[in-house]
């Protein structure tokens, strides 16, 4: 049967060369897209380990009047006091400019026992910086009032680093390192994976390191989780606070709702542009395959209807029409399964492989789907044809 | 003879109803996209509101500083320093404007949060930038001199604030604490404008923070503009022959980079995020992605219309038993398809006329303001002409090899 089939389609080689080609690149098509769905699927589908929406973010100028550590301190607890003195405001935290979902973004390379870990996004927080976010701890603690003097630095990590680096065992008490293996950090806990760039992204390996006060002068952000009574008036009252309180600097007060909103719409609209143009031109090639093959199937009207004379039923017919366009299919499909399995091996892009693997899954799907929808009328056609009317054509 | 393959061709399209419709589907959805993209594309590189003299202007939007023992890098825009001590001593351009990047500050009208993009910006920029004023003027060098507190906003925001019929000159607004008095009303700059969007100019003295501190990186972006367009590569000889003098007053960072680009060159270095601008690479890039997007609907086409010429095979054998040449024949397809495309290309540019005008009042995308212009159509006439011949190429090439007698029989 087989056989059969593959020499008809030999025979017309030139003729399903072209069709050959067309199923292969619509495959490559669909094959790219269902990779970046299944990929943003998958990381949609993790928790997003905090929680985002009762926070803002306020953003200003480092211009401070002083350079002096001390009263710089000093000013910044007062203003952190007043803030939280706000009956809206139930917690806040300073924090350096790598926050979820903002525009910047900052990362270190560290190593552990001379394997080297590279850009792990790098959070600067205080001690009220996991209730602002309602971040889940794994394992040991947060940083406190304690951490202010330390021998060896502490850090907090997130789950996907501690698997990386240290396996199931406990990582809390453990010494890390950075880059040039100079200075060491202790562990002293293990937060819940946060995703921080947008709802589609993976999620980072993550640490956290204290603010301690030499940094201060370099701070800009400040973090905070609002009641449920927090309304336009209070944040007009807030940022008109803040005005008087940096003088030198413009304040921006952003809702980490709507910077979700904005990086989600940033991360989804190529997608989304990729999938409208993919499915005009599915539904292109869909209409141009199912055209070619009924114009195929009419032209072999004698040949169908001497089969049908000796004895073929309808249904034969259309079985035998209907698998050899999915024979020229799965020719092209195995062409194209060859040219997507380079994906995952040479690390096109930056997605684990299991991800083309369900892509490939899905796209040989459709294109089978595709293909047999296409040419299921024109095979029904043929079945229908009178064997006594295509002989006397001829 | 043009007039009957015409005729021929109506005729043909008007027989198989199915494939015309396959065919003309194919071509008109395949340039809809293309104008679209190229409609972006235009507002985002070419010379647009309100930047009309971008033929005789050079921009200067990034200093990079090096540190050549230890590889650090740091980049930013440049400070009020750079552009008053040195580079506002240029000879050759006849103005230099520069403004800052935006920044977003909330301004709250009735309990309402209000965001706006605000940008400093000097006297000149005015002269440079060709802003159409909807309503009062902009404020001059004496009023930054001044430090006076007065602004220039976009129509956009003068809505949001004022409400959109009531006069804004001379009514203040405030902003961060600060009563800014409206000198004028712009018209809105589309939001893919590269530099040029913004919803509130402020004269570049009235900063929070402090201008004039002596290091090379701020938040400003300058352009020089040459009286013409053949003095700028004269204006860029003397632009890197003084910028190559300016010391960084930096131990660590002893190496620095302020180039002066064209506006393709500044648009394709920010594309590109490197040092070098990156033309070609956009070029290159950008024709990759056509081909692989046409390669499909082209293929389509061929198979179509071979299909088609096939079925006409009796049409072609009675011809060529006539004596029509090959050469006839395929001249003969060639026109049929390219008139073909040709319909096909009048549906695309109507979808992509709707397309266009949905996107610019859409919430999807606010302010794209994208228009179908000369440069849009002429993409959308050479695409037209390249589907019409390559599709028509192959299929006409095998029908002219018909054998006579075979052609006839069917």
């Amino acid at each position: 049967m087989f056989k059969h089939l593959f020499k008809l389609i030999w025979n017309k080689k030139s003729q399903n060369f072209l069709l050959l080609i067309e199923i292969l690149v619509s495959f490559m098509v669909v094959f790219l897209l269902s990779s970046s769905v299944v990929y943003y699927m998958i990381n949609y589908q993790k928790p997003m380990g905090m929680d985002y929406k009762p926070v803002w973010m306020i953003q200003y100028n480092n211009e401070l009047p002083t350079k002096n550590t001390d009263s710089i301190v000093m000013f910044y607890d007062a203003v952190k006091q007043h803030i939280a003195s706000f009956p809206e405001v139930a917690e806040v935290s300073f924090s350096g400019n790598n926050i979820p979902f903002s525009s910047s973004f900052s990362s270190t390379d560290i190593s552990n026992k001379g394997v080297k870990y590279e850009r792990i996004s790098n959070f600067r927080v205080e001690d009220d910086f996991i209730k602002v976010w309602s971040m889940n701890l794994k394992e040991g603690r947060w940083f406190n009032a304690g951490d202010r003097i330390y021998k060896d630095r502490p850090i907090v990590i997130n789950e996907s680093l501690k698997k990386k680096m240290f396996g199931d065992a406990p990582a809390t008490g453990q010494l890390i390192s950075n880059k040039e293996e100079e200075s060491k950090w202790r562990v002293i806990g293990v937060v819940e994976d946060v995703k921080d760039e947008s709802d589609f992204s993976p999620v980072m390996d993550g640490m956290y390191l204290r603010i301690d006060t030499g940094t201060f002068k370099w701070l800009s952000t400040i973090t905070l989780k609002v009641n449920s009574n927090a309304d336009a008036a209070f944040e007009s009252r807030l940022s008109k606070y803040l005005s008087n309180t940096f003088k030198n600097s413009s304040i921006e007060i952003a809702h980490l709702e709507d910077m979700r909103k904005e990086k989600n719409r940033s991360k989804a609209m190529p997608v989304v542009i990729f999938m409208i143009v993919a499915g005009f031109l599915i539904i292109n090639v869909a209409l141009g395959i199912f055209g070619v093959l009924w114009y195929n199937i009419n032209k072999r009207k004698s040949e169908i209807g001497l089969r049908r004379a000796i004895g073929a039923t309808g249904n034969t017919v259309s079985i035998q029409l209907v698998s050899e366009s999915l024979l020229l299919a799965t020719l092209s499909l195995i062409l194209g399964v060859f040219f997507a399995v380079q994906f995952p091996l040479l690390h096109v892009f930056d997605m684990p492989s299991n991800v083309y693997f369900i892509a490939i899954g899905i796209a040989i799907i459709f294109i089978y789907l595709l293909v047999f929808i296409c040419s299921l009328y024109p095979g029904k056609q043929a079945a229908g044809i009178h064997p006594a009317i295509a002989l006397h054509e001829e | 003879m043009l007039k009957n393959y015409f005729k021929i061709a109506i005729a043909v399209l008007k027989r198989r109803k199915f494939f015309t419709f396959i065919s003309l589907f194919g071509i008109s959805f395949t340039l809809t996209i293309l104008m679209v993209a190229s409609a972006f594309l235009d507002k985002m590189i070419n010379t647009n509101y309100p930047d009309y003299k971008r033929d005789r202007s050079l921009y200067i939007t990034t200093v990079t500083l090096k540190s050549s023992k230890e590889g650090w890098m740091n980049r930013s825009g440049l400070s009020f320093h750079l552009i008053n001590r040195y580079i506002s001593t240029l000879k050759i351009p006849e103005k230099i404007a520069f403004f800052s990047s935006g920044q977003i500050i909330n301004s709250f009208v009735h309990n309402q949060k209000i965001s706006i993009e605000f940008k400093f910006t000097d006297a000149n920029f005015w002269d440079v930038l060709d802003y159409r004023f909807l309503e009062g003027k902009p404020y001059t060098a004496a009023q930054i001199n001044a430090a006076e507190h007065v602004a220039v906003i976009s129509e956009k925001l003068k809505a949001a604030y004022f409400g959109a019929d009531t006069e804004a000159v001379g009514k203040y607004i405030e902003a961060d604490n600060i009563k800014y008095r409206v000198s004028g009303v712009f018209k809105n700059v589309s939001s893919l404008s590269h530099h040029f969007s913004g919803d509130m100019y402020l004269p570049y003295t009235v900063a929070k923070s402090d201008y004039k501190k002596v290091e090379l990186m701020g938040p400003f972006r300058v352009i020089l503009l040459a009286k013409s367009a053949s003095d700028v590569p004269k204006m860029r000889a003397e632009y890197d022959q003084m910028v190559r003098k300016v010391p960084t007053g930096h131990k660590e960072f002893d190496v620095h980079t302020v180039p002066a680009d064209s506006g393709l060159e500044n648009y394709t270095r920010e594309f590109s995020g490197g040092e070098q601008s990156a033309v070609g690479k956009l070029i290159i890039i950008l024709s990759i992605l056509v081909l692989v997007f046409l390669l499909l609907p082209t293929i389509n086409l061929i198979n179509i219309n071979i299909t088609r010429i096939m079925e006409r095979s009796s049409e072609i054998g009675v011809r060529k038993a006539f004596g029509a040449s090959s050469k006839t024949l395929v001249v003969q397809f060639l026109v049929e398809n390219i008139i073909l495309t040709g319909i096909g290309g009048i549906l695309g540019v109507i979808f992509s006329l709707l397309v266009l005008y949905g996107l610019n009042h859409s919430e999807f995308m606010s302010g794209v303001d994208l228009s179908f212009n000369f440069v849009v159509l002429s993409c959308s006439i050479i695409a037209c002409l390249f589907f019409g011949l390559l599709s028509g190429v192959y299929p006409a090439y095998k029908m002219s090899k018909m054998n006579i007698v075979k052609a006839l029989k069917a």
